[in-house]
């Protein structure tokens, strides 16, 4: 079979009835690295995860993890993962330790001693009752759950949200540190920005199909820009002639358009023109997503 | 196999609720068998011979499969008074029980995590089936027990036969068992684990009135025959009382008609939470 990827995907499919859950998707994810898994909501994130965790089953295609298959070899596929949800749903008459205790016993390992580590590191409290928890809290115990056990594998579903500042630098610092020892991760997120200081690559889908799988290198040198510029005239689109404009699009005196390429080039193409205003500013998300998605359709 | 840490958790998060049912049936029993010796007394029974003679309580008391032939003596109104009421409980606890042990699992999010842990599908229901399995014989246990000690209490001068009322628990053990089933069927088709704790209650007491009917109207004796309670033989006092075949027969294989439609089912349920 080749190389050996820990999460490999052909073709892999899944309506849910007639609506659209993922299309045709191929990933091919490398031993010991963060792969960063980008999209909006609803683009087929969750779906995309669940799948992959046999939570729910493909319409059409295959998934391998481990070289093991996703649908038939799901329990021992599952030993080897941790898996941190999105929205975090406990059993709450549970306390804390319960909880992982229960979660530990799965896979017949004793990981007391990483319990008592876990919780020092993120100052969590392992006799309240899981009810009584914060938001944040909660996702602490999500983050040991997903970890005590020492997967091969940590699968992250937009993992961050709720944690403050502090405790996502702490969680980003073992994230790296399991990495370190081997830890092939995938993170799921809607943002950019964040992935980005963990990510070696990052696969962006959008309704259900993905568009783009780059490494963050590419995009940093990609350096797209959002740019608007304001004339003292009416503006015309051929007002802006440099190599590296994407789908500019003028709205009275205002050309908006992305720029990917050298700055010093873009700011001498405007020399001696009547300008009233420059904006110059990253990107969102949801605009490079809209660049791939114009891309991805120019190809064909 | 069971998954013995989903097992144990399980079992505990269902102790008190079993602990609350029990708790009302031993009140019920002790509560309906302290009415037999008042029944007993000379003048009572008289009076409410009397009270019967007219034709609708007649009726009713056909419907309950009750008579005071059969009333005068203690297992016949074990059965008839009390053993109903048990049934009637029983059933309850038991479709409520199946039909929320799995179905909660997706209903307060909760799949999300246990499906992500090492166990399979099957070893998820087969674990659960089994906490739901023990807390119905345990229940039945705590039945026997508090029915054997009540008909000792309370029989007065009345004799009864230890094998019918063991024979008449068995089979109310057996009919729990079909509704049980029935409920965890139920509980996946419905998408997101929503409760079905109004359908349950509605099967149960739908099943319940069939039986009754059918009891009162000659005609719909056949129609009967779509209630599982039909299948319980309430003769209790009848010198041949037995475990019957094909009643027996009934009970298990509806039972394992819908425990199997339920490991098909959830074997392939997208769980959607």
């Amino acid at each position: 079979m080749g190389k050996m990827y820990v999460i490999e995907t052909h073709g892999l499919t899944k309506y849910y009835g007639k609506s659209r859950g993922i299309i045709d998707l191929d990933l091919k994810i490398e031993p010991g690295e963060i792969f960063g898994f980008i999209g909006p909501n609803g683009a087929g994130k969750s779906t995309t995860i669940r799948t992959l965790l046999g939570l729910i089953f493909p319409t059409s295609g295959s998934g391998r993890i481990f070289g093991l298959d996703i649908v038939r070899d799901s329990k021992e596929i599952k030993k080897q993962i941790g898996f941190m949800p999105s929205e975090i749903h406990y059993y709450e008459k549970m306390d804390v330790l319960e909880l992982l205790r229960f979660s530990a016993n799965f896979y017949g390992t004793d990981c007391a001693p990483r319990i008592t580590e876990l919780a020092e590191t993120f100052d969590l409290d392992l006799e309240r009752k899981i009810i009584d928890l914060s938001r944040g809290n909660q996702k602490k115990v999500s983050i040991l759950q997903s970890l005590i056990h020492e997967p091969g594998l940590l699968i992250l579903d937009e993992p961050t949200s709720g944690l403050d500042p502090l405790m996502q630098a702490k969680f980003f610092d073992i994230l790296k540190e399991e990495n370190n020892k081997g830890t092939t991760i995938f993170f799921s997120s809607h943002t950019l920005s964040e992935v980005q200081k963990m990510c070696r690559r990052v696969g962006i889908i959008k309704e259900g199909k993905i568009i783009a799988v780059e490494d963050i290198e590419t995009l940093r040198k990609k350096q797209l820009r959002k740019i608007q510029v304001e004339f003292s005239q009416p503006a015309k689109i051929s007002d802006i002639e440099c190599p590296g404009v994407i789908a500019p699009k003028v709205e009275g005196g205002n050309i908006f358009f992305l720029y990917s390429g050298s700055m010093k080039d873009f700011l001498n193409s405007l020399g001696g023109k009547d300008i009233k205003d420059l904006i110059i500013e990253e990107p969102t998300l949801e605009e490079i997503f809209m660049h791939y998605y114009s891309e991805e359709n120019g190809k064909h | 196999m069971v998954n013995t840490n989903l097992y144990r958790i399980e079992l505990k998060r269902y102790r008190n609720s079993f602990i609350g049912w029990s708790i009302s049936i031993i009140v019920f029993v002790i509560l309906g068998m302290a009415f037999y010796p008042l029944l007993m007394q000379e003048d009572m029974l008289k009076q409410i011979t009397a009270f019967l003679e007219n034709p609708f309580m007649k009726n009713m008391m056909t419907a309950f499969g009750a008579s005071i032939e059969i009333w005068t003596n203690v297992l016949g109104f074990y059965s008839t008074r009390n053993a109903m009421i048990i049934m009637l409980i029983g059933s309850f606890y038991s479709i409520l029980l199946a039909g929320k042990i799995l179905a909660r699992e997706e209903q307060e999010k909760t799949a999300e995590f246990l499906l992500a842990k090492p166990v399979t599908r099957l070893e998820v229901v087969r674990s659960k089936l089994a906490v739901y399995l023990t807390y119905l014989v345990l229940l039945n246990i705590v039945i026997l027990i508090i029915g054997f000690l009540s008909l000792e209490l309370f029989k007065g001068d009345s004799r009864y036969s230890l094998k019918a009322f063991i024979i008449h628990w068995f089979y109310a053990l057996l009919l729990m068992l079909v509704f049980g089933a029935i409920g965890l069927f139920l509980s996946l088709l419905i998408k997101r684990g929503r409760p079905i704790t109004n359908l349950s209650i509605g099967i149960i007491v739908g099943a319940y009135f069939i039986d009754i009917l059918s009891r009162v109207t000659p005609a719909a004796d056949k129609f009967g025959y779509l209630s599982p309670f039909k299948f319980v033989d309430p003769g209790v006092l009848r010198y041949d009382y037995a475990l019957v075949g094909w009643r027996v027969m009934y009970f298990l294989g509806m039972s394992l008609v819908f425990f199997a439609l339920t490991f098909l089912r959830y074997k392939k349920k997208d769980i959607l939470v």
